[in-house]
């Protein structure tokens, strides 16, 4: 093990990069907002001599590496104005550029800057990045601003159907996805099932979506990234946003402690559906509770000119309570620490310790005697140092590492009958994951520019705790019985994984406006989420690789084709992919994955295969704004003992997925949007025979076959309007009203189709819509 | 543990906006299959096996099978019971002769069947069981999803010793309440293999799934002067497999946007092609008790 990671670390060193020393200098620093000083991530830095540049990192800074000389540095960033910078480079140079909101007059100059064909021209493919401006325009559910929902209309993203927690990237399920904030993940991005997301939009600044060409810098999960960048804070002035909306009401405040030093933001949300229902509940409902409630923390020092330090976390928890015996709650908390640090001109560094945790608690029953309490949880704490070393102009290196211990439990549960009891609580299960990469962003030619990476990942399944082996004979598809149990102390390794994961992405510029791209990845995965129903539900709970459970592997490969036009006003792409996901999981008839130590024995092993065209059409400039996104793409399992051993498409497989989002400034105060999608059915199983057993109807699939039928097409429209407050110079209190409807034509989209047997033996089948008609919402915001 | 505790409070949250309606399917499987309905036991009673044929989803026929040689063997005791189909009856019965039976626990039976359609065998072992304490009567106040009445538990405590497995059936008057979410099943002491709840009295609520269930699928007190008979059925570890499969798929809907994938039920029955034939063979041990419902 050792030897792998010493010859990895020399591979860092042993890129055949033309690296002279010479008479180099080094332009470096931050580019940031200049009206609140948030620094500003993937700012294009151009250097108009060489007619090259480079791009600002996550944490905006950017550096160049230059023969001495005279330099133009343009500054762009979609939205906002370009700035040019002269420079005379005679020795190493800080510069921290500030950059304007675009004015509108200026908009059309702007757009033809060259950062707006970034898309064109960097390295990344299979990438999408939705800037939180763009996300607040589009329709919602109940006019509440959703970071989830808005990446489910961007191409190759799929879902099992409305309300289901989670998305769908490329064939992937839903635990392949690595849903960081602020580089902690997030293990139930949920409120209210899939409804609503724990992003409270007043705090974040930045949404990336990886759904190939994942670079090596990001591991564990299969399918995707979704990398949040939360605020760092005005550090200016202070201010204020908030809004009353149908689910929530919500209040950020963010500002200087010390200003253009320091900097926080704290932002709060609840939904008061209770609060307001409480009179109306009858004597039996009260004390019932049904609300969520999030809170998002960031603050940062500046340390002088070489030292940043940010502090961020997150908590939330949906919470349902019925009468005074049941109750029922889930919410995830994050912490994360980061400290920046610019060792010289050309190396930045980056060293991230987080926390995150994801729980539940369930309790029945209101007397001591008879009740059921029971909670589970996943925790785990990282430490991941990332180093970025700008070379030259021509190589930007990253490398770096990972550490994360997981601490699984899978569930405490105290069952007291008649005043005896039961403990009916699984071990807590222990891991550590650990990965390190090296990854090499390289400008071969003009034409040609690779990102180049290798991820070793290895993982240890550790004590303490019992591992078990299981009846090999037992015939595949059934319940396989404990055979022997080992125990091991705490730290004592059970089983060991490893992975190499080579990640590659090229560009080749064919001319300004137009690139070919590809990409190759390998991911691995080794901690599962444990759920065999057709929506995850916030119970279901995650389980490490075992001796009994191998990691999850994946190969994707992507090609794409881009082109801008009209002065970047419009961008287009197309892309096809075929991904290859091998040891994937999935359960036995009747699998029982709640509290039940012998879980492995109801886990199956099988592959997956998914693969896809994608089109993806927006325009950025002028009055009409928008995007349109098509995919056409297959997803299938094969696992040995379901659907008689052969392929079957997954639960979220839809053949064909259109939406159109778009956006109508109608005037200075008025702005109108609407999005439409219209997707294929999904599958699912019905059963086609009956059989009788002591009265009793039990429904049959005669092949044994699954996901053997479609639910009908879905479409839906939305359409919401934003009327600002009249502008008013001497105030700073700003509002808006957002009018929206979902689902305009009230139509009732079927989640699934299930077969019911009612009291008197009359057998029916049963569309299940999750919104029966149409829903209006208003909802206000307001700054000051 | 089973989806079937909990789900009940997530719906209720997930369905704030959604709405069911009854469509038009179209699910006509291809029926036609021996379907062997064999749950008998060793009271000193007649005992019935049903052969019936799968239908398509839809069709509300019953077909019965006739003319099919039924024998019960008890291996231990090397004896062979024969059921007889009378020409007009649905089901292939026996009677024991008074005061005995077909078995005892611990005793290994198995069924053979003969028919045109096919041959088919099963073997399965008479399992323990454990004796019923009492049925315990208790005036409730209204609560959240239940009106004030009477309502029933029994008491009974599993034997020490993993792998015992029940089907606890309730009667009113002699009718078998036989509502599917009321299939109550009981893996030792708890709802199932994984849950090590051994040795002990049966949890609730699996000692208070005794109860009748209205149209809404709740449960509803019992009226003065019902009798009430509850039996502990002992079935085999396969059978609890089957009627768990059963249950969840029957009532698979109720579980809204959180529905289980679609899953056969697993017989015990071999045909003579050496492939799973439908149905299920069980010999159960029974013990029982019976109480009239007083005002409390």
């Amino acid at each position: 093990m050792n030897k792998i990671l010493w010859q990895l670390s020399l591979l860092v060193f042993a890129c055949h990069i033309g690296y002279s020393q010479g008479d180099d200098h080094t332009i470096s620093g931050y580019i940031r907002d200049a009206a609140n000083g948030e620094t500003i991530i993937g700012a294009n830095v151009y250097i108009d001599e060489i007619q090259s540049g480079t791009v600002s990192n996550e944490y905006g800074f950017y550096s160049v590496n230059l023969p001495e000389g005279t330099y133009t540095l343009m500054v762009s960033y979609v939205g906002f104005d370009s700035q040019i910078e002269q420079v005379n480079l005679n020795q190493d140079i800080k510069l921290d550029i500030e950059i304007g909101v675009e004015s509108q007059e200026l908009q059309e100059v702007v757009i033809s800057s060259e950062a707006a064909n970034a898309n064109v021209s960097n390295t990344e493919i299979s990438v999408n990045k939705l800037d939180i401006g763009t996300i607040k325009k589009i329709p919602t559910l109940l006019g509440e601003v959703e970071i989830l929902r808005s990446i489910q209309l961007l191409p190759g993203v799929s879902t099992v159907g409305e309300g289901a927690t989670g998305f769908n990237v490329r064939g992937g399920s839903i635990d392949q996805n690595l849903v960081l904030l602020d580089e902690a993940p997030v293990y139930n991005s949920s409120h209210l099932f899939g409804f609503f997301s724990v992003f409270n939009p007043d705090a974040v600044k930045d949404v990336k979506l990886y759904k190939g060409g994942i670079p090596a810098r990001y591991g564990g999960r299969l399918s995707s990234i979704l990398d949040v960048r939360m605020k760092e804070g005005n550090n200016k002035n202070f201010a204020f946003n908030g809004g009353v909306g149908a689910i929530f009401s919500r209040l950020a405040i963010e500002g200087p402690i010390v200003k253009d030093k320091a900097s926080f933001i704290i932002a709060g949300r609840r939904s008061y559906a209770d609060v307001l229902a409480q009179p109306f509940l009858d004597e039996d409902a009260q004390g019932s509770a049904l609300n969520f409630h999030d809170l998002t923390l960031k603050t940062n020092w500046t340390l002088g000119e070489k030292d940043r330090l940010f502090l961020s976390g997150y908590t939330g928890r949906d919470n349902f309570r019925f009468g005074d015996d049941a109750g029922f709650n889930w919410g995830n908390a994050t912490a994360t620490l980061r400290w920046n640090h610019i060792y010289n001109d050309g190396l930045f560094g980056n060293v991230t310790a987080y926390y995150s945790d994801y729980d539940y608690q369930i309790s029945f029953g209101d007397d001591s005697n008879n009740r059921f309490d029971w909670d589970a949880a996943i925790k785990n704490y990282a430490i991941k140092p990332e180093f970025t070393w700008f070379l030259n102009t021509n190589n930007q290196v990253r490398f770096g590492g990972q550490l994360i211990i997981y601490e699984f439990d899978p569930g405490n549960a105290i069952g007291v009958s008649e005043g005896e009891a039961l403990d009916l609580s699984l071990d807590n299960r222990f891991a550590i994951e650990s990965g390190i990469y090296v990854e090499n962003e390289q400008t071969v030619s003009d034409k040609l520019t690779i990102n180049y990476g290798l991820r070793l990942s290895y993982f240890n399944y550790v004590g303490e705790g019992d591992a078990f082996t299981f009846d090999e004979e037992t015939p595949v598809g059934r319940r396989r019985m404990v055979t022997s149990v080992e125990s091991f102390d705490q730290w004592e390794s059970i089983q060991t994984y490893a992975n190499l994961e080579p990640r590659l992405s090229l560009k080749y510029q064919l001319n300004e406006q137009e690139s070919f791209k590809a990409t190759y990845n390998r991911t691995a995965q080794y901690i599962h989420l444990l759920s065999n129903t057709a929506a995850s539900t916030p119970v279901d709970i995650w389980t490490p690789s075992t001796n009994n459970i191998r990691p999850q592997v994946s190969d994707q490969v992507a090609i794409g084709y881009f082109r801008n036009s009209k002065d970047n006003s419009f961008e287009f792409s197309v892309e096809t992919y075929y991904k290859r996901l091998d040891n994937l999981i999935d359960y036995v008839d009747g699998a029982d994955l709640l509290l039940n130590p012998f879980i492995e024995g109801d886990i199956l092993e099988g592959r997956g295969r998914a693969y896809g065209l994608e089109f993806y059409l927006r325009k950025n400039a002028g009055r009409f704004t928008g995007w349109a996104s098509y995919t056409l793409a297959r997803s299938e399992r094969l696992v040995e003992g379901i659907n008689n051993n052969e392929w079957y498409a997954t639960r979220f497989d839809q053949t064909h997925n259109l939406s159109l989002t778009t956006f109508y400034d109608v005037s200075k105060r008025l702005d109108v949007s609407a999005n439409f999608a219209i997707i294929s059915g999904t599958p699912l199983t019905l059963p086609t025979t009956r059989i009788e057993q002591q009265g009793f109807i039990i429904p049959h699939n005669v092949d044994n076959a699954r996901n053997n039928f479609r639910i009908p097409v879905y479409h839906r429209l939305d359409i919401s309007a934003t009327l600002q407050g009249k502008k008013n110079e001497t105030r700073r209190w700003q509002g808006e009203w957002v009018f929206s409807v979902y689902n305009v034509y009230s139509r009732r989209n079927a989640f699934s189709i299930f077969t019911r047997q009612t009291g008197n033996g009359v057998k029916e089948a049963v569309r299940l819509s999750v919104f029966g008609n149409y829903i209006p919402a208003v909802a206000y915001n307001f700054k000051f | 543990m089973r989806i079937l505790t909990y789900t009940s409070i997530l719906l209720l949250c997930a369905t704030l906006f959604s709405c069911e309606d009854v469509v038009e399917l179209d699910l006509d499987g291809e029926g036609g299959d021996v379907v062997i309905d064999a749950w008998i036991n060793n009271k000193s009673e007649t005992q019935g096996i049903r052969l019936t044929l799968s239908q398509s989803f839809f069709n509300s026929n019953t077909i019965i099978v006739r003319d099919a040689v039924v024998l019960v063997n008890n291996e231990t005791r090397g004896e062979t019971y024969e059921f007889i189909n009378a020409d007009t009856a649905s089901t292939y019965t026996f009677t024991p002769e008074a005061g005995s039976n077909i078995g005892d626990v611990g005793d290994i039976m198995s069924l053979s069947i003969e028919h045109s359609r096919g041959r088919f065998e099963a073997q399965t072992t008479i399992n323990r069981v454990p004796p019923l304490d009492s049925i315990q009567q208790e005036f409730r106040d209204d609560e959240l999803f239940s009106d004030d009445g009477i309502y029933t538990q029994f008491f009974a405590r599993d034997p020490v010793g993993q792998g015992d497995a029940y089907w606890i059936q309730t009667y009113r008057n002699d009718v078998f309440l036989n509502n599917a979410s009321q299939l109550n099943i009981a893996f030792d002491a708890g709802f199932d293999a994984g849950s090590r709840v051994d040795g002990l009295i049966f949890i609730p609520p699996i000692r208070e799934f005794t109860n009748i269930i209205n149209e809404d699928g709740i449960p509803a007190p019992w009226d003065v002067g019902d009798e009430i008979r509850v039996e502990i059925h002992s079935i085999s570890v396969e059978a609890f497999n089957f009627l768990e499969i059963a249950r969840d798929q029957i009532l698979n809907g109720d579980n809204g946007i959180f529905t289980l994938p679609q899953a056969n039920t697993r017989s015990n029955i071999i045909r003579n092609n050496g492939q799973e034939a439908l149905g299920f063979f069980n010999v159960a041990a029974v013990s029982s008790l019976s109480d009239t419902i007083v005002e409390q």
